[in-house]
């Protein structure tokens, strides 16, 4: 296949000494250079190709309205476009109008497009804080103090071997192909920072290491949100909710399947286990429920660590 | 600006490069910047946490886009291969897109204490006028939607 051969557009002008290969028989040929290269860079190349052409074939494949059916479903419709964004193979408006273009009614692409003003609003924050954006927002809503978190990762989550299917799942698709679905991000995250207590800031470098999308915009604000330093509450989930986005595909085949999975609990204990007893937390949870909604409820409001942000439901 | 070079960074890999469009024929260079990879700065590292480099395939996706744009590629100190670039191919200047990331505006500062540096804007998502109130996502897309939609209507 003529794709397999990854030849650099030619240069108008003469290379350099020492200037880096434009030219590889095969992408094994690119990995090997870039392992000599770079020897410190841990992994080997994703399986997602980058490129305009990449690129554009995904955008090709756009379907708005089905995004905003299915894309809180691991296997769900979305668009996989946020590492071209990322480093501006695509820019945020070429998105905006290939949407606009397959555009019938406003309603169903409105989704759509709202995920795209989250990522422009992450980068206008990121704009404004600069490197302030590695620190808390706000205070932790967790009743926990900043200093009740480990400020490193343990072994077995950078290694995926924490036992839990769902999370060891999502850690080795972190770990090779560099992207994670959406929801997936929250649910480890919300494992990282809530079930093992560990400090927002050790897991979003790690994510940053990964993620082909990674930027401090998106991804620190994101897992901000997830610990409360940029949110009301807390964002965590259980097992129902897991299992259900997820297809069970995880929980299947998990070892903790009939006992022992530490989501398998209500919301409500769940939040006795996790999190201190704190006034503001009734307060806010009073007010929602007042409101008709509870804490677990879809809300307008609530961020996207990436281009797909998945409600919250039980 | 005569004679520039073009210095593309990672935030503009794609035929919208406003340098790219501004000076489609001219000399461009990207440089995978040592520091960042290796996790010493706070595009890829917490500032108070340890030093940990990114990983290969960041990099590999990187090089990718990089092979469909006409670009030459090196490594190292961004300001000192830039200007080593720059003084190649006898420029009188530097093009490049704003980015983000604080580190850009960094690396543009450190250029233009040896030669001038043009800064190109990128087509926006949503142009809001005055600033904006980011406190929360909902003030904000209060605000742009209303803009955004204005956009399709006058394609449509």
């Amino acid at each position: 296949m003529a794709s397999d051969s990854l030849a650099g557009v030619p240069l108008a002008w003469p290379e350099q000494p020492g200037e880096l290969p434009r030219r590889f028989d095969s992408r094994q040929a690119l990995e090997a250079e870039l392992q000599q290269l770079f020897p410190e860079a841990p992994g080997a190349l994703s399986p997602i190709r980058g490129g305009r052409r990449q690129a554009e074939t995904l955008l090709n494949r756009l379907q708005p309205e089905r995004y905003a059916k299915g894309r809180n479903f691991l296997d769900g419709p979305v668009t996989r476009l946020s590492p071209y964004i990322r480093h501006g193979v695509l820019t945020l408006a070429e998105v905006r109008d290939a949407v606009f273009a397959r555009t019938r009614s406003r309603q169903g692409s409105e989704k759509l497009i709202n995920e795209l003003g989250w990522r422009d609003y992450w980068q206008r924050l990121w704009q404004q804080l600069g490197d302030g954006i590695w620190r808390d927002q706000e205070e932790l809503k967790t009743g926990h103090s900043a200093a009740a978190y480990a400020s490193t990762l343990p072994a077995d989550i950078d290694e995926g071997r924490t036992g839990l299917a769902c999370m060891d799942g999502f850690i080795a698709e972190l770990h090779t192909s560099g992207w994670l679905h959406n929801h997936a991000r929250m649910w480890l995250a919300a494992y990282l920072v809530h079930w093992r207590r560990i400090r927002w800031q050790a897991g979003a470098q790690w994510f940053l290491r990964h993620l082909l999308d990674g930027d401090p915009a998106s991804n620190n604000l994101s897992w901000q949100w997830v610990a409360s330093s940029f949110s009301h509450k807390p964002y965590f989930f259980n097992r129902g909710n897991l299992e259900r986005y997820s297809n069970g595909s995880f929980c299947r085949s998990c070892a903790l399947r009939e006992q022992g999975c530490p989501f398998d609990a209500s919301y409500e204990q769940l939040e006795a286990e996790l999190f201190a007893p704190l006034p503001a937390i009734r307060a806010v949870d009073h007010r929602n429920r007042e409101g008709g909604r509870d804490r677990n409820s879809t809300r307008q409001g609530a961020p996207s660590a990436a281009l797909s942000r998945p409600a919250r439901r039980r | 600006m005569q004679r520039p070079i073009l210095w593309l960074h990672g935030e503009a890999l794609g035929p919208a490069n406003p340098a790219l469009l501004a000076y489609p024929d001219r000399p461009a260079v990207f440089v995978f910047d040592s520091a960042l990879l290796a996790g010493l700065s706070p595009t890829t590292g917490d500032p108070e946490g340890p030093n940990e480099p990114v990983s290969l395939q960041r990099i590999g996706f990187l090089y990718e886009c990089l092979l469909e744009l006409p670009v030459s590629l090196r490594k190292g100190d961004v300001a000192e291969e830039v200007l080593a670039f720059a003084r190649a191919h006898g420029a009188e200047g530097i093009v490049t897109s704003a980015g983000t990331d604080p580190r850009v505006a960094a690396i543009c500062q450190t250029l233009e204490q040896q030669l001038p540096v043009e800064v190109l804007a990128v087509e926006p998502f949503v142009q809001l006028e005055g600033p904006a109130d980011l406190g929360r996502f909902s003030r904000y897309w209060r605000r742009a939607e209303r803009e955004v939609w204005a956009s399709w209507g006058q394609e449509g």
